[in-house]
C-alpha cells in the first residue's frame, strides 16, 4: 500500500505537485492518468525518495521507503527503461542492481526467464530494441520480488503483442495482491488494465475514482424520441441528466444507453435514435482539459 | 537479511569491470605510466651530473609516466559517477540503494581500492624498469632499501588512489562528464604543471608548494628540497583536500533530487 499525504512539489515558482493526497490499495491495478506535464513522474520520484517533497509525506507498507533494510523486497519500479549503461550486458545490469540488496544470481537468471530476455541475457544492452528494454526495466523492478510496483509509462513504444504481455503482468501482480501503480497519459490504455484511476492535472488530484464508476460517469449518449417532453423527466429521475442538443435531440449523461432504452420502455416512449457518443477518452479530456499544460493552438 | 554496505561494494565492482572499456583503459594506463616513465627516466639519467645531489633516481623514474597516467585516472573516476548520470542509471541505483550516503560511500571505497591497486602496480613497474634504464645509462640507480625509496614508491601508488577520488568527488559535484573532468584536468595537470611557468613568481613557487597534488607529490621523492613540504605533509595536505571535496560531495549528493 502506498499512502501519499498533501505531497507537494515545487520547481523554482512552478508547483509540479500541489497538495496531492491518496491511496493506493494492493489486490488491484491502479491507473495513474493525466496530461503530460501533470506530475507523474515526479510523484513517483517522490514516492522513491528519489526527489524530496517541499511539502507533505509518503509511506509505503505503513514506513518511509528511504530508511528499509531491503529495499527491493518493498518496491520494485520501471522510471525509464532507458536509463542503463549501454555497453554492460542485461545479465550484468540486473546483477550489479541485484547485489545491492543481496539477490543471488540464480535470480537474475529467473527474471530474464520471465521477461523472455533469456536468449539475449549476454548481449549489451544498448543493442536492444524499445520493447525488449522495457521488458528489461519490467525484470529490473521484479527482481526483488516486492510487494509494491511502480510503472512509468511502460507501454510507451510497445507493439500490440507487448503491450497485452504487460497488461497481463500486471493484472496477474495485482492477483497476488501486490499493489501495483501503472502511470499513462492514455485513457484507453488504462480502461484495459486498470481497476482504480488517480487522476491528476496540473499536479492537482482531479479523481480517485473505481473504473466502472469512470466508465457510467463518462457515458453520453445522444438521444432523439417521438415525446421527448415525456422522456425527459423520467430520464432525469433515472439519474440522468440532460443537455439539449440540435435538431431537437438531447444529450443524456450518467445513464448507459440500455438504462436509457429501459425508461423509455416504461414510459411508453419510442426511441428513434440512442447513440453513444463520448469514448472514455473523451471523459478524460473532458476531466483534464482545464489542467493541459500544453495545447496546440487552432491555427 | 538485511542489505549492507558489503552488497553495494560488491555491486559497484560489477558495475565497473562490467562496462567494457574500464579495464583495458586502466590496464593501458598503468602500461602509460610504465613506458612513458621508462623513457623519461632514459633521459633524465643523460643529465644526471648536470643535476648532481638533485638527481632523483626514484622520482624522475615515475613522475614523467604519471603525468600521463593521473588524466585517464581522474577521468575514470569521474566517471564512476557521471556516467550514472549521463545514462539515468543513478535513478535506478538510488531506488535500490536509497540510502544515498551508502551509494556514494560504496563508490569512494570500490574505485579508490580499484586506483590504490593499479596505482601500486604502475608505480612498482615504471620504478623497477626506470631503474633498469637509468643503470643502463650509466646513471647511479636506486634500490628499494635505500632511505626513503620505498616510501616513494609505495607514495606513489596512494597518489593515484587521491587522484581517482578527487575524479569521483568532482564527477558527483559537477554530474557531467565533459565539465568534471575539465576541472579534474585543471586541478591536477594544468594549474600545478603548466601554471607556474605563466604565473607571477610568488604565485607560482606557492602553487608548486601548497597545490593539493604538488604538495601530494612530495612524497614519491626522495631527495628534499628545502623550500617544499615533507613528504608525509604534503600527503597529508592532498589527502585533506581530497577528503573535504568528498564531504562537500556527500553532503550535496544526500540533499539534492536525483
Amino acid at each position: 500500500m502506498i499512502r501519499i499525504d498533501g505531497l507537494t512539489k515545487r520547481f523554482g515558482d512552478r508547483t509540479a505537485v500541489d497538495d496531492l493526497t491518496f491511496t493506493v490499495e494492493p489486490g488491484r491495478v491502479t491507473g495513474f492518468l493525466g496530461p503530460n506535464g501533470a506530475g507523474k513522474s515526479t510523484t513517483m520520484r517522490m514516492i522513491l525518495g528519489l526527489d524530496k517533497p517541499n511539502a507533505g509525506s509518503v509511506t509505503i507498507n505503513g514506513h518511509g521507503y528511504v530508511g528499509t533494510a531491503r529495499p527491493m523486497r518493498e518496491v520494485g519500479a520501471l522510471l525509464d527503461a532507458r536509463a542503463l549503461h549501454s555497453g554492460r550486458t542485461a545479465r550484468n545490469h540486473l546483477l550489479c542492481l541485484a547485489q545491492t540488496n543481496g539477490i543471488r544470481g540464480k535470480r537474475v537468471d529467473e527474471v530474464l526467464d520471465l521477461v523472455g530476455l533469456e536468449s539475449v541475457a549476454r548481449k549489451r544492452a544498448g543493442s536492444f530494441s524499445l520493447g525488449m528494454g522495457q521488458r528489461l526495466g519490467i525484470a529490473v523492478a521484479l527482481l526483488g520480488d516486492p510487494k509494491v510496483l511502480l510503472f512509468d509509462e511502460p507501454v510507451n513504444g510497445l507493439d500490440p503483442e507487448g503491450i497485452k504481455w504487460i497488461r497481463e503482468l500486471m493484472r496477474g501482480l495485482a492477483g497476488e495482491d501486490r499493489t501495483v501503480l501503472v502511470s499513462s497519459h492514455l485513457m484507453s490504455e488504462m480502461a484495459q488494465t486498470a481497476d482504480h484511476l488517480i487522476v491528476i492535472g496540473k499536479g492537482k488530484l482531479i479523481a480517485d475514482i473505481g473504473i466502472s464508476e469512470f466508465v457510467r460517469q463518462g457515458s453520453n449518449v445522444l438521444v432523439r424520441a417521438d415525446s421527448q417532453d415525456q422522456l425527459a423527466p423520467r430520464l432525469i429521475e433515472a439519474g440522468g441528466s440532460i443537455q439539449q442538443g440540435i435538431d431537437g435531440s438531447f444529450i443524456v449523461t450518467g445513464l448507459e444507453p440500455r438504462q436509457i432504452g429501459e425508461t423509455a420502455l416504461a414510459a411508453g416512449v419510442v426511441l428513434t435514435e440512442l447513440t453513444p457518443q463520448r469514448s472514455l477518452e473523451q471523459a478524460y479530456m473532458d476531466l483534464t482539459r482545464d489542467s493541459v499544460e500544453f495545447h496546440a493552438s487552432a491555427a | 537479511m538485511t542489505a549492507n554496505i558489503a552488497d553495494t561494494v560488491r555491486s559497484e565492482w560489477t558495475k565497473f569491470r562490467s562496462i567494457p572499456s574500464n579495464v583495458p583503459i586502466l590496464l593501458a594506463t598503468v602500461a602509460v605510466m610504465v613506458g612513458a616513465g621508462a623513457l623519461t627516466a632514459n633521459g633524465a639519467s643523460k643529465n644526471y651530473q648536470a643535476a648532481g645531489a638533485a638527481f632523483d633516481a626514484t622520482y624522475v623514474s615515475m613522475y614523467g609516466g604519471f603525468l600521463f597516467a593521473q588524466i585517464s585516472v581522474g577521468a575514470l573516476g569521474v566517471l564512476v559517477v557521471t556516467s550514472e548520470y549521463a545514462t539515468g542509471m543513478i535513478r535506478t541505483s538510488l531506488t535500490v540503494v536509497p540510502r544515498r550516503g551508502r551509494l556514494l560511500a560504496a563508490k569512494v571505497w570500490t574505485f579508490g581500492v580499484i586506483a590504490l591497486v593499479m596505482g601500486e602496480v604502475a608505480a612498482f613497474g615504471s620504478f623497477f624498469l626506470g631503474q633498469t634504464m637509468i643503470g643502463a645509462a650509466g646513471a647511479p640507480a636506486a634500490e628499494l632499501g635505500q632511505p626513503g625509496v620505498l616510501r616513494a614508491v609505495v607514495g606513489m601508488g596512494l597518489i593515484w588512489a587521491l587522484v581517482g577520488l578527487i575524479g569521483v568527488a568532482l564527477g558527483c559535484l559537477l554530474r557531467d562528464t565533459m565539465a568534471a573532468t575539465t576541472v579534474v584536468v585543471a586541478v591536477n595537470f594544468i594549474i600545478p604543471i603548466i601554471g607556474p611557468r605563466l604565473m607571477p613568481a610568488a604565485v607560482g613557487d606557492w602553487v608548486t608548494t601548497y597545490w593539493p597534488i604538488s604538495a601530494g607529490l612530495q612524497v614519491t621523492t626522495t631527495v628534499h628540497h628545502a623550500e617544499r613540504l615533507a613528504p608525509w605533509t604534503g600527503l597529508g595536505l592532498m589527502t585533506a583536500f581530497t577528503a573535504v571535496l568528498l564531504m562537500v560531495a556527500f553532503a550535496v549528493f544526500r540533499s539534492r533530487d536525483a
